[in-house]
Parts: C-alpha cells; sequence; structure tokens
C-alpha cells in the first residue's frame, strides 16, 4: 500500500513538466551561468595559491671552498689523480645542484614552485616581501661541511635556514613538502653513493610531486565558483520537493480522490508517510542529479564522498519532513496560501541566508550567522566543509542544525494531520 | 443493511442536513432524489463514514459506522460527483492504483482490472491518459473506480451529471446490470428519470430534510391517480367532443390550444374507444399522448417548486 502511494506520486510529479522544470532544468541552468559568469571573480585566488615563489641565497660555492676542501683531504691522505676523480664526484654529487636543477628545474615541479636566486644582502628586504612564500639560505662552507660530514663522519650535517612566509599556508607547505624530500633524499643517498649509486636517481623528482599533492589534499582547497553555485543551487532547489509534494496532495483532496484513498482504509498517517517518503527519495535523487552533472560537465572532483552521501541523506530526510509539514498545514488550511507562501517567499529567504546566491558572510557576519542555522545554509556550510577538505567533525554542527529543523517538522506533522476526512 | 439514524450535519452556520432517517435493505435498490444543495452529497459523505454526523448515527448492519468504520468500507464501493481520478495517469494506472489501496494485487488485481474496463466499456482506451478523455469516459471510469474491489453495496453520487446521452445511456445501462445482479445501490440524482428507472424505493429531498419517501407508485399517488390523454386531430370538431362526453360520463374534458384533454382515473384504459369515436365522427387523429404524474411533478406538488431550474 505504501509503494502504490509512493508510486503514484512519483507519476504525478513525473508527468508534470513543471515540477521536472524547476527541479532541475532551473537548478542545472543557474549552475552553469553563476559558475561560469563568476568563475573569474572567484577563482582567481585559486591559481595564485598553487604557485609558490621560493627564493634560494646560496652563500656557499665551489671556488670557494674547493682550496679547503683539497686541504682536507691531503690531510685525510688522499692525492694526485685520486684527489681529482673524488672531487668530481662530490661535484656531481651536490645536493645544491641537485636541488636547483632536478627538482626545480623539472617541469612538474615547476608548475607549482618558481625558484629565484638571490644575495644575502637582500635577505631582510626579502623576509618582508608578502609575495614570497620560502626563503632557503645555504651558509658559507656548506659545502665543504656536508663533504666532511657526508663522506668522512667527521661533523654533523650542516644546518641551512629555511624562512617560510605565514601569509599563505598552503604555498609554504608546498615549498616545505618539498625541501623535506629534498632534505631525506640526499640524507639517504648518502648511505648509496657509498655503495656506488648516483643521488641523482635516489631523488626522483616523482616523490617530490607526489609530497606536494598530498600537502595540497591536507590542507584547505579552495572553492572555485563552479563548486559553490552548485551547492548552493543544490540545497535551494530541494525546497521546492516538498510544495510540489503538498500541492497534489491539495490536489488529491480538491478532487476527492483522497476520499477514495480514506475510503479505501488507508490510515491519514500512512498517507502523510508516503509523502516524507516521496520528498526524500525526490531529495536524494536530484541531489545525485545536480552533484553528477557538477562532475560530468563542470569537471568537478567531489572529495570526501563518506562525508558527502551522509550531508545529502541528512537533507533528503530533512526535506522528506518538510514535505510532510507543508502538506499537513495544505490540508488544514485547504488552500494553495501556505505552500505559495513558502515557495514565494521563505525559499527566496533561506537561500539568499543560506549563502545560495553569494557568500553573505562577505556583507554581514550577522546574516551568516542567522543563515547557518537555516536547513539549506546549514546543508551548504557542510557540503563546503567537506569540499575544502576539512575533517569530518567540522559537519555535526551543521548536521545538528538540520537534524533540529527535522525533528521540528515531524512532530508538527505528526500534531497537525487531520486524521479523519478533511471534508468535514 | 445501511440504516441512517437521525441524522443531523451542520457546517458553521449552514445546516446541511436535518433529521434524515433513511435505510437500504441488502438487494435493494434506493434513489435519493432532490435538487442542487439540498444535501444529497452531504448525507452521502455521512453515511459512507466520510464526514461525522453532528448528531444521529449510521449503522451497518447494526454496528455504529462512527465507531467501525472498517467494516463498512470494505463492504462499500463510493462513486463521488466529482471526476475523483488522477488525470496524470491512464485509466489502466488509476485503476491498479485504487485495487492497490483496497489490497489488490497480482494477477488478481489484473483480471479484476480488465473485467471493470470491460463493464464500463474502455478496454480500448486502457493505456490513455484520463486527461484526453471525454466527459463520458471519465465518468464511466470513475464508476469503474468503485467497483473494483467487487462492493456489495454501491452509492453514487450524480453519476451522469454533464455528459452526453449516449454515454449517459451506457451508465444508466451499466447501472441496472448490477442492479439486476444483486448489488445494493443508493442512487442520487436531481434527474427524475434516472431514479424512476433503476430505483425501486424513493427518498425525495429538500433543503436538508426527506420530505417524501415510497415506492415510485405511492409518490406518485401523492399527486393523483389520473392520466391526461392529449389529442390531436386534422378537425377536432364539437361533435367528436360531445360525444367523448357522453361515453366517459366522469372524465374532464377541455380544449386548449386546438388539444383536447381528457383527464380520468388512470384504471381505466381509454385509448380503443377514443379511437374508435373517432372513426365514427370521421375525425383522424393525428396524436394521442397518455399522461401520468411524474416524480417531477410529486416535487413540484410536495414544495411548489421544480426539481430543476
Ligand atoms: N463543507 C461544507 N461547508 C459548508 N457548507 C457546505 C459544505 N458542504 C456542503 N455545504 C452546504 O450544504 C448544503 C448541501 O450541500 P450538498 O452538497 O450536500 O447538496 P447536494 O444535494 O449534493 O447538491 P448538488 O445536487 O448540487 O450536488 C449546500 O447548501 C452546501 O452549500
Ligand atoms: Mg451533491
Amino acid at each position: 500500500m505504501l509503494f502504490s502511494l509512493i508510486g503514484k506520486q512519483m507519476k504525478m510529479l513525473l508527468r508534470n513538466k513543471q515540477p521536472l522544470i524547476i527541479l532541475l532544468v532551473m537548478p542545472v541552468v543557474l549552475i552553469t551561468i553563476l559558475s561560469t559568469a563568476l568563475a573569474s571573480v572567484m577563482n582567481s585566488e585559486e591559481e595564485a595559491a598553487i604557485q609558490a615563489k621560493f627564493v634560494l641565497i646560496d652563500e656557499s660555492s665551489w671556488e670557494q671552498e674547493e682550496a679547503s676542501i683539497k686541504r682536507f683531504l691531503e690531510e685525510e691522505g688522499v692525492s694526485g689523480p685520486a684527489l681529482e676523480a673524488l672531487l668530481q664526484v662530490f661535484k656531481g654529487n651536490d645536493p645544491i645542484h641537485i636541488l636547483e636543477e632536478s627538482i626545480f628545474g623539472s617541469e612538474d615541479i615547476s608548475k607549482y614552485i618558481s625558484k629565484e636566486n638571490r644575495q644575502f644582502a637582500e635577505l631582510d628586504i626579502l623576509r618582508k616581501d608578502k609575495e614570497i612564500d620560502g626563503i632557503l639560505l645555504i651558509p658559507a662552507d656548506f659545502r665543504f661541511n656536508y663533504i666532511k660530514s657526508a663522506y668522512f663522519d667527521e661533523q654533523e650535517t650542516p644546518d641551512m635556514d629555511l624562512f617560510l612566509s605565514q601569509e599563505n599556508g598552503i604555498r609554504a607547505s608546498i615549498i616545505q613538502s618539498v625541501l623535506d624530500e629534498w632534505q631525506t633524499g640526499f640524507t639517504k643517498s648518502l648511505a648509496l653513493t657509498k655503495v656506488g649509486i648516483s643521488a641523482d636517481e635516489v631523488m626522483l623528482n616523482g616523490q617530490a610531486v607526489e609530497r606536494i599533492e598530498q600537502s595540497l589534499q591536507g590542507s584547505e582547497r579552495k572553492i572555485p565558483a563552479s563548486i559553490y553555485y552548485t551547492v548552493g543551487m543544490l540545497v535551494m532547489f530541494a525546497l521546492y520537493i516538498p510544495t510540489f509534494l503538498a500541492g497534489f496532495a491539495l490536489q488529491e483532496v480538491q478532487w476527492k480522490v483522497y476520499d477514495r484513498i480514506l475510503l479505501a482504509g488507508v490510515p491519514a498517517t500512512l498517507y502523510a508517510f508516503s509523502i516524507f517518503i516521496t520528498g526524500m527519495i525526490i531529495a536524494l535523487m536530484q541531489q545525485v542529479i545536480i552533484l553528477l552533472y557538477g562532475k560530468f560537465v563542470l569537471g568537478i572532483d567531489w572529495i570526501g564522498l563518506e562525508g558527502m552521501a551522509l550531508i545529502a541523506l541528512s537533507y533528503s530526510l530533512f526535506i522528506g519532513g518538510l514535505s510532510a509539514l507543508l502538506t499537513t498545514l495544505q490540508l488544514r488550511t485547504k488552500s494553495e496560501g501556505v505552500a505559495n507562501i513558502f515557495s514565494g517567499l521563505v525559499v527566496s529567504i533561506f537561500a539568499f541566508l543560506g549563502g545560495s546566491f553569494f557568500n553573505i558572510g562577505d556583507v554581514s557576519s550577522l546574516l551568516a550567522n542567522i543563515g547557518s542555522f537555516t536547513p539549506n545554509g546549514a546543508t551548504m556550510s557542510a557540503i563546503l566543509a567537506i569540499q575544502k577538505g576539512q575533517l569530518l567533525e567540522v559537519i555535526w554542527f551543521y548536521m545538528f542544525t538540520l537534524y533540529g529543523w527535522f525533528v521540528i517538522c515531524i512532530l508538527l506533522s505528526i500534531v497537525l494531520f487531520p486524521k479523519r476526512g478533511v471534508t468535514s | 443493511m445501511l440504516q441512517a439514524i437521525d441524522l443531523h450535519k451542520k457546517f458553521k452556520t449552514k445546516e446541511a442536513v436535518r433529521k434524515v432517517n433513511m435505510q437500504l435493505e441488502a438487494g435493494e435498490s434506493v434513489g435519493l432524489l432532490g435538487p442542487n444543495g439540498a444535501g444529497k452529497s452531504t448525507t452521502i459523505s455521512m453515511l459512507s463514514s466520510l464526514i461525522m454526523p453532528t448528531n444521529g448515527e449510521v449503522l451497518w448492519n447494526n454496528v455504529s459506522v462512527n465507531k467501525n468504520p472498517e467494516a463498512l468500507r470494505k463492504a462499500l464501493g463510493v462513486v463521488p460527483q466529482e471526476i475523483a481520478l488522477y488525470p496524470e495517469l491512464s485509466a489502466k494506472e488509476n485503476l491498479h492504483f485504487f485495487g492497490r489501496i483496497y489490497g489488490l494485487k497480482g494477477q488478481l488485481l489484473v483480471e479484476r482490472t480488465e473485467e471493470i474496463l470491460q463493464k464500463i466499456g474502455l478496454t480500448d482506451r486502457k493505456n490513455d491518459i484520463v486527461k484526453t478523455f471525454s466527459g463520458g469516459m471519465k465518468r464511466r471510469l470513475n464508476i469503474g473506480a468503485a467497483l473494483l474491489h467487487n462492493p456489495s453495496i454501491l452509492i453514487m453520487d450524480e453519476p451522469t451529471v454533464g455528459i452526453d446521452p449516449q454515454s449517459r445511456a451506457y451508465i444508466l445501462d451499466t447501472v441496472k446490470q448490477l442492479v439486476e445482479e444483486g448489488m445494493t445501490l443508493l442512487y442520487t440524482s436531481h434527474y427524475m428519470e434516472e431514479v424512476e428507472l433503476l430505483c425501486d424505493k424513493i427518498y425525495i429531498m429538500d433543503q436538508g430534510e426527506i420530505i417524501a419517501y415510497g415506492t415510485k407508485e405511492t409518490l406518485k399517488s401523492l399527486v393523483s391517480d389520473n392520466q391526461t390523454i392529449e389529442l390531436k386531430a386534422h378537425i377536432l370538431s364539437q361533435k367528436f367532443e360531445e360525444a367523448l362526453k357522453k361515453y366517459f360520463p366522469t372524465a374532464n374534458i377541455r380544449k386548449e390550444d386546438e388539444i383536447l384533454l381528457i383527464t380520468m382515473p388512470q384504471n381505466e384504459e381509454p385509448l380503443a374507444t377514443i379511437f374508435a369515436i373517432a372513426a365514427k365522427n370521421a375525425v383522424t387523429i393525428t396524436s394521442a399522448i397518455v399522461k401520468v404524474p411524474s416524480l417531477e411533478d410529486v416535487f413540484l406538488h410536495l414544495t411548489g417548486r421544480a426539481l430543476r431550474d
């Protein structure tokens, strides 16, 4: 009986053009328009986020240090052609050369990091430059000390100074991850060169790229316009589902088919429950279609799928509850007034406060606060948090709000639904 | 047995039904006749457990329907005055839906649906969307939807309003057949000829009250036991009129607009005699109509108003 009620409701919805247009065509069109029109405004920041600016100040050099190195080797008892050959090996495995050429010189890395060489005298100015995300200072005698520690175990690995900017966490962490990879690389390579493997082979830049991508994922992803508006329209247009279902229910009463349903002995509560389930199913279908549209047409890479599934299910539950409530109110008042006010006014206000059209927090933090208590606003915030790559814990607050609304809808429906015929 | 005892319904200020008592025995076909706004639909809604009476009680096999509507609902089919169907669904889908909510499923549902489609003559249109149907077809389907669960008692609220004469004849035929098959029927209408055709027992309702009740014959005898014969002829000669008066001394014979009206008790069968007298007086009768009182006349007699405006 429940299934035939749900099936009938689905047919009523699918055989009408208007609901299909409002529930699917409108959001898809709006998403496409808004995300392309506003892409340049919203996305500019994201491009910058990826290209980090790195400055290398190399105080050490072969020219300066060759004499000290030769002297040291002679003291260690190496001389003649053996000494020259050893010097060539050292130069070939110079970690700074590898950093500059094999790592920063590679195409993959230079996509993410631009490198520049500067002088020590400029350090203070450079450190104040907000455009620069990281500065690596190689001290004088670094190469000499490195050889002593690496090949003769004479000394601790020499120190370098890394200055990371606080301006942009993502860019700084990209630099850090590459330098970390480089450092573990050449420490490891020491052991291997002793067995005769070249450091170049050990420090493939592929590993560095992997680290960058990890660090990009680990940190907050920027939300491009396509994601923002897909989510904004998704939460907004789901709110029209209850209007349609409540409208159908009122029609059923007016056409007297509702009398037939009651005469067949279908309890009013089962009828209301069927509307709840239908609302839920349709909301879920609508969300999946819109998310897939985002993925395949707009090329959005949705992340955090468990979180997304949880949110979509919860929002569908709420939409089901709201469908039951709107139906209840409409059958109580026996007029379209309630649903008209809802679709004409409440949806717009909620969508506005919830941030479906633009980030309302940019205008007023008070309004944004109110907005985060709307069911659609809370849901939107939750999805965006997941898409930024934040942990699942962040969404509990939003889910709590959403379930609060859900419970209110269900309780009111139960209390207010007309149990007997609506005709009397 | 369905019984209404002192039914009373008040909508806010409007008293739609007052002190209605009715009774439907199994296998009986009962008519409920009354003008617009008489309270017929309201009475039916109370009888079928859809609305609560303000006062009074409905009993189904001596059990209060108000307390236990399930028993009645299983046995009852209701054809509402409105077209209570889903316009976006096909005829078959509509029937399937209404069958399913009555608990029919599987093969039984399919068979019943086909049977009903056959009965209402919509088999060849079963896959068409109801929106595209003519008024008459919708009315037929409206009836079919009430029959799926094989009810033993059928309540029909003006099932023929607003349709063409052909569809109307078809529906009346169908209903007559149902009655012959033993269906208990409560038939509401403001067409007295439908009620006359289908029903043995008739309630006449006006302004919320039952103003008369009985078989067709008893109701008509309320008006009078007379019949009136209307004669037209090429030339209605004085001689002919006098001859008639002599032969039917108790009859009232008068001439209006070249039509001769003869009123006499219904138990007499005077036509053969009239034609014989006409022949003897060389009068060629062009038409002769025998009129007996209709329920319409009964209503007029009871209320001073016509049944339909
Ligand atoms: N829900 C209601 N609220 C208020 N008044 C009502 C309601 N339903 C019916 N009425 C009134 O009760 C009276 C009887 O209505 P009802 O529909 O029972 O008449 P009816 O005999 O079926 O008429 P019709 O032949 O036009 O169908 C009418 O005056 C009508 O306006
Ligand atoms: Mg009526």
